[in-house]
């Protein structure tokens, strides 16, 4: 009984649980140490306040992830998302289309240009998707301004402004939405074959393709459930201020891929998980408010967030060097 | 060979548009003045109310005005280099709203050597060349600011300043001005904090000083009005009982509609339509050798309550649409 039971102490691989729970201790021990700083922060309406506030990044990061975990980038996030809630803005209060229909065309224009992103690195063979979103960037942000003539669109159904705004049973509504969108991207990432395809073209593209994987339908794929991420999350920005405008999402994409990174993914390609990226959004989500609690000077705010994003890769990296021993 | 062909004919036609449009060009510049306009940016509210007032200014007065701007108002080099092109260009005269004052004075210095009198609008640069500075300010429109908050809360109170990006100077000065007027009063400035002029940062900033400073807040001034309709819908979505006096700042059509309907209690207003008007009024003046004022007050108003319903009548007519 006794040898059993140490049998199985000894097959637990503790080593694999501090990896699994590496990022995971990281915000509990910067939680605590807020918690003792400031007596704001461990209160509902706070935690609450962060779970909204990081609702948008971690939606965005998901789509991010995707990207990151095939090797791959997504600068065009935020231009997409600002395109998006321009498009849904535009279809609702300039042409009087049906809500629900004005909803649907910005999260296909997201999805849509996500696509193009795809289809301009597999079949015009850009040399990296740095290049291709650096372009759809510009190209997004500019036709938002075009379009809106540069003007904020505001006033918007009760429904749209529940999903940026609302609570259900006092936990923000976005961040149930996040919660569904972390349980689908699991399955998806671990369950299914596109969702294992996107694993094995990242971590060796030629092995992957050589191995019967249609490389170009996976990695177009990605880029478009990047760019429909980016209009999920522009919904939830259009619900949460009640408002639509072209300067929307403006370095969103630094923020998804920090906390992709902090998350633990590689930026070699084919190492990371949701989990690990919904707790690097929430991370540099508890920073941002508790340096905003503590009344930290914002010049240092910056500072500090930067030495987070390098402080946590750093961690990583030390990490994997300790298992390759 | 038929490709070459087709494209000898393209490459002549093309030459004959190219040769038709510089000479009608070169009749026309005999007679119209060529005025350059550079400001700060022209992809927000503001900016298209002030290359309104510039359009009509240059439909009364006949001359040919290009507005130009840099993609956002931090792009500094951006604007400095838009400036060097236009001083190169064959233009009579030259209307600025500099970025950063200090680090464009260079560039006026090679427009004086050219001969280009250059006019400066919305903010001033200590430079003494200068025809003149039409517009107010942002550091005395900030004051401004900081005597409506000392008018309203005559007992004091505690007040917060969200401002736009850190080093920005514009919003250096709306800040400081406010800071200024309400210096030696009962009104105490609890914190200044930076959302980058966006309304979704805004408002997570709004957010979290409620927790921190929680039923200490009187009063929010905002160094633009994108940042105070985020603070706003910070409060009412908070559900905060206390009514808290929120200011904006530039009188942009969504502001003027939350003013309208009970929102925001106010928002500092330049004159954005004169600025630009009176800028090509005044380099036509100049061109004219007419004798001019080294500085052209266009007033700044607080535009509250009492007299929104006129300014939002005015704000219809320039974004030709019902608010």
């Amino acid at each position: 009984m006794q040898a059993e039971a140490k049998q199985v102490l000894n097959n637990i691989n503790w080593r694999n649980i501090f990896n699994k729970l590496g990022t995971l201790l990281g915000l509990v021990i910067l939680m605590i140490i807020l918690s003792i700083a400031t007596p704001y922060f461990f209160t509902v309406k706070n935690l609450m306040n962060v779970a909204q506030q990081s609702a948008i990044n971690a939606l965005v990061s998901a789509g991010m992830l995707l990207t990151i975990l095939s090797a791959g980038i997504d600068l065009s996030v935020g231009s997409v998302l600002a395109l998006s809630i321009c498009v849904t803005g535009l279809a609702i209060n300039n042409f009087h289309v049906n809500p629900v229909v004005g909803f649907i065309f910005g999260i296909a224009c997201g999805a849509l240009f996500g696509l193009v992103n795809g289809l301009l690195l597999t079949k015009l063979h850009l040399p990296h998707p740095f290049i291709s979103t650096m372009g759809t960037q510009n190209i997004a942000r500019g036709l938002a301004l075009f379009i809106t003539g540069a003007s904020p669109i505001s006033g918007f159904p009760n429904w749209i402004q529940f999903i940026g705004a609302g609570y259900i049973w006092g936990i923000p509504f976005s961040f149930l939405l996040v919660a569904v969108m972390v349980v689908v991207f699991h399955i998806f990432l671990t369950r299914t074959t596109l969702g294992r395809q996107i694993y094995a073209v990242g971590g060796n593209k030629e092995a992957a393709r050589l191995s019967g994987i249609n490389t170009d339908r996976v990695l177009i794929w990605i880029y478009a459930i990047s760019g429909l991420m980016a209009a999920i999350a522009g919904m939830v920005l259009l619900g949460r201020v009640n408002a639509a405008y072209p300067l929307a999402g403006l370095q969103y994409e630094s923020d998804a891929i920090a906390a992709v990174i902090i998350g633990g993914a590689s930026f070699m390609g084919g190492i990371g998980t949701i989990w690990g990226t919904l707790i690097g959004a929430m991370i540099i989500a508890v920073i941002r408010n508790g340096l905003n609690l503590l009344g930290v000077a914002p010049d240092m705010q910056t500072v500090v967030v930067g030495a987070v994003i390098i402080g946590a890769v750093f961690i990583d990296v030390l990490r994997r060097r300790g298992n390759k021993r | 060979m038929k490709v070459r062909a087709r494209f000898l004919m393209v490459l002549s036609v093309l030459l004959v548009l190219c040769l038709a449009m510089t000479s009608f060009n070169g009749v026309s510049a005999a007679k119209q003045y060529k005025i350059s306009v550079v400001l700060k940016a022209l992809n927000s509210d503001y900016w298209k109310t002030v290359a309104a007032g510039v359009n009509a200014a240059a439909t009364k007065y006949g001359v040919e005005v290009s507005i130009i701007g840099p993609s956002a108002e931090t792009q500094v080099m951006e604007q400095f280099n838009m400036l060097q092109d236009q001083v190169t260009k064959n233009i009579n005269a030259l209307v600025v709203a500099p970025l950063r004052p200090q680090a464009t004075i260079p560039v006026f210095d090679q427009a004086k050597k050219a001969n280009i009198p250059v006019l400066l609008i919305d903010t001033n640069a200590a430079w003494d060349d200068k025809v003149t500075f039409i517009g107010t300010g942002n550091y005395n429109a900030g004051k401004k600011a900081g005597e409506y908050f000392l008018q309203k809360m005559p007992k004091g109170g505690n007040v917060i300043i969200i401002r736009g990006a850190m080093g920005d100077a514009t919003h250096d000065e709306r800040a400081n001005g406010f800071t200024d007027a309400v210096k030696s009063s009962k009104i105490k400035i609890l914190e200044i904090q930076p959302a980058d002029s966006e309304r979704g940062k805004g408002m997570d900033v709004m957010q979290n000083l409620l927790q921190s400073h929680p039923d200490k807040i009187d009063g929010v001034y905002c160094t633009n009005d994108e940042m105070a309709l985020g603070a706003l819908r910070a409060v009412t979505t908070a559900n905060i009982k206390k009514k808290i006096m929120i200011v904006g700042f530039d009188g942009s059509p969504d502001a003027l509609k939350s003013i309208r309907d009970g929102g925001l209690t106010g928002t500092i207003k330049q004159d954005a339509y004169g600025i630009g008007y009176e800028g090509i009024e005044y380099a036509v003046k100049c061109l004219n050798g007419e004798k001019i004022e080294k500085a052209i007050d266009v007033p700044t108003v607080v535009v509250d309550k009492a007299n929104v319903k006129q300014n939002i009548t005015a704000a219809e007519k320039i974004v030709g649409h019902k608010l």
